[in-house]
């Protein structure tokens, strides 16, 4: 929030005689006014000269504050935009789709953890390749594991190639629908996702093809170089970054995948990366691994909103 | 908060922060030289943060409606790009077959195995492959060799380069059946010109010196694969701090994956193993830990059956799970010469 004398050129009501009155209590900016007590500061401002202006100072300090947060919604309207907007999207994968009760949900953050080469990036591309059927799909990969020859083959499964020609030009439909953009570091992943959010807000006026999936493969790549230094700036990039997906996923009605991967805990158990702090953040998590050496895949429920934990399945890619 | 999403130094942020600015908005209509007064900073140092927040917010606004977001690349386009792309071949028919015809480009593959399995062999091998010309199949490009240990033997690669040479002249005796004297006009020596060799000793020469390859291959643009023999040595002594080494890694390895699709080029890079204790017993896993194997692209461990060197597809986005045997012969790698060599699949 800025500081009050920038605020004069929009608010012309906040002029010098109200910003020397709240400098002499100590307030600068629209921060200090919330931490100070409004009533000591209304009754101050009875027995100065000019109270009338310095209480329309601060009628319209408080007005500014109101503008910035969230409407307020009741149940009945949490319900009707859950039935209308916040569908289910299947990820194609048999195993999955019957564990999560039809697969990943829109409005929420699923996160798949797993040690290397357990599937992950397996899953993200075959959900992508399920929803671009019908939605716009973008991909952000930051180790360039990302496989159009692989989508080619899930979507070439799926369909019975009447001719070759219609083969290609049903390719050519959904693989348009799927954008992918390789970020290496996590302010170019913010700058995405800003933008990404300026193209939603555009979007949702339209009617036509709307984007209707997010992965992030893999996000702990993204913050790993940042975290756990003596500062605390990793962390709070952490959280902004989780936050910014959750607001993204809840406000324009995507569904959002992201990939994290394990270290080892106590007990040579793996662990999810990304620590304590991460792991309140998504939605649901999804704990995968594989069996060596075949194609069998598990699948289990650490964390869901619907769903009991525990839940495991096997599936097959 | 969205002063976090600034690229700028700590400093800076603290001080923006306890002079009140915490939203990009607040810095909108500020010039910088008020903004150097309130900061106490100088107004050069003023002018950089205004610039970096205008940036962050100009994007916002100059937003095309072609594409969702600038520099994205639909599947279609990429499936397209994809099948154009060269790969490295490894001079082993069979290791080629599992791979998909060779290392490819604009990813990043690390390979690993015990000692004395033929690591450094391999990646002599690839930078010495990835000036095979246009004509031949290959990609005609030069080479950067990463040497930590000092395990390159400027010999053997003199070794590798004439018999590939040697093939090349086989291959066109064979197959251009004009009688024109198609000599090949490569000698061994210029093949040792364009592998760039690099000797490192720290691990903080080995973080400038991929910092620095920015520079190096904007103007070397025909440089096609990067070899790091091996990316292990300098951080498994010396590190007491885990975290400052996972943070390293972790940073080196998005910016070696940025240098591989920017300048679609191949970074191989050789690991070397440890034992990991699991359920009471004792594995063999590739060193650096978790962390790093989730790092790469493609991985390849190469390890001993019987008498025989197998290499098998560990980790890939598009390529099946197989193993498949190579020699190392005076040659170089080529295709194992025993009997019973099908290649397995997982």
């Amino acid at each position: 929030m800025a500081r009050l004398a920038n605020l004069e050129t929009e608010y012309p009501v906040l002029d010098s005689t109200v910003r020397n009155f709240c400098a002499s209590h100590g307030i600068f900016s629209v921060e200090d006014f919330l931490i100070h007590d409004l009533y000591m500061l209304a009754a101050f401002a009875e027995q100065n000269n000019s109270s009338e202006r310095l209480k329309e100072g601060i009628a319209q300090v408080l007005s500014i504050i109101d503008d910035m947060h969230q409407p307020w919604l009741n149940g009945m309207e949490l319900l009707e935009d859950a039935k209308r907007n916040k569908h289910v999207f299947p990820t194609g994968i048999q195993g999955i789709d019957l564990l999560l009760g039809g697969g990943i949900r829109v409005g929420q953050l699923t996160e798949l953890v797993g040690p290397s080469s357990s599937g992950k990036t397996q899953v993200c591309l075959r959900t992508a390749s399920n929803v671009a059927r019908n939605h716009l799909v973008l991909y952000l990969d930051t180790g360039n594991s990302f496989s159009p020859q692989r989508i080619a083959y899930f979507l070439g499964k799926t369909i019975n190639p009447s001719s070759a020609q219609a083969k290609n030009q049903f390719l050519q439909k959904v693989m348009s629908n799927i954008s992918c953009h390789s970020v290496f570091d996590i302010f170019a992943m913010f700058d995405v996702l800003h933008q990404l959010e300026s193209y939603l807000r555009c979007q949702d006026g339209r009617g036509d093809c709307q984007m209707r999936l997010l992965i992030v493969d893999s996000i702990s790549s993204l913050i790993s170089p940042v975290l756990g230094s003596s500062s605390t700036q990793g962390r709070a990039l952490m959280t902004s970054a989780g936050y910014l997906l959750k607001k993204l996923a809840h406000q324009h009605n995507l569904a959002v995948l992201i990939i994290n991967h394990t270290v080892g805990g106590e007990g040579g158990y793996s662990k999810p990366a990304l620590g304590d702090s991460w792991k309140c953040i998504p939605h649901s998590r999804l704990f995968l691994s594989c069996d060596r050496g075949s194609n069998n895949y598990n699948v289990s429920i650490l964390r869901h909103p619907s769903m009991a934990s525990g839940k495991a399945a096997r599936f097959v890619i | 908060m969205e002063i976090w999403r600034l690229p700028i130094s700590a400093s800076q942020r603290g001080k923006l922060i306890s002079a009140g600015y915490t939203s990009l908005s607040s810095l909108s209509s500020i010039s910088s030289s008020d903004l150097a007064r309130e900061l106490k900073v100088s107004e050069s140092e003023a002018m950089n943060i205004l610039k970096v927040a205008s940036h962050s917010r100009g994007s916002e606004t100059s937003n095309a409606s072609c594409s969702i977001v600038e520099g994205a690349q639909s599947a279609w386009d990429m499936l397209h790009d994809e099948e154009s792309l060269m790969h490295i071949t490894t001079s082993s028919a069979d290791l080629d077959n599992i791979l998909g015809g060779g290392i490819h480009c604009k990813e990043v593959t690390e390979i690993g195995g015990v000692p004395g399995i033929g690591k450094t062999q391999l990646g002599i091998q690839v930078a010495v492959n990835v000036q095979i010309p246009n004509d031949f199949g290959g990609l005609g490009g030069k080479a950067i060799y990463i040497d930590t240990e000092g395990s390159f033997m400027v010999e053997r690669a003199f070794q590798i380069a004439e018999a590939c040479i040697e093939d090349m002249s086989e291959y066109n005796r064979f197959l251009r059946k004009d009688f024109q004297e198609c000599k090949i006009k490569m000698l061994p020596q210029d093949i040792l010109e364009n592998i760039f060799y690099f000797r490192i000793c720290s691990y903080t020469e080995q973080i400038a010196l991929i910092n620095y390859l920015d520079k190096f291959l904007s103007e070397h643009k025909d440089v096609k694969v990067i070899v790091v023999d091996s990316v292990t040595f300098h951080f498994r002594q010396d590190f007491d701090d885990m975290a400052l080494r996972t943070r390293v890694l972790s940073g080196m390895a998005l910016k070696l994956m940025n240098l591989a699709k920017r300048f679609s080029l191949a970074v191989v890079l050789l690991n070397q193993v440890t034992t990991k204790h699991t359920e009471a017993s004792f594995q063999l896993a590739l060193a650096l830990g978790d962390s790093w194997s989730h790092t790469c692209t493609n991985r390849i461990v190469l390890y001993w059956n019987g008498n025989e060197r197998y290499a098998y597809i560990d980790k890939s986005p598009s390529l099946r799970s197989a193993s498949a045997a190579y020699s190392v012969t005076a040659r170089g790698i080529r295709n194992s010469s025993s009997s019973c060599k099908r290649i397995k699949m997982m």
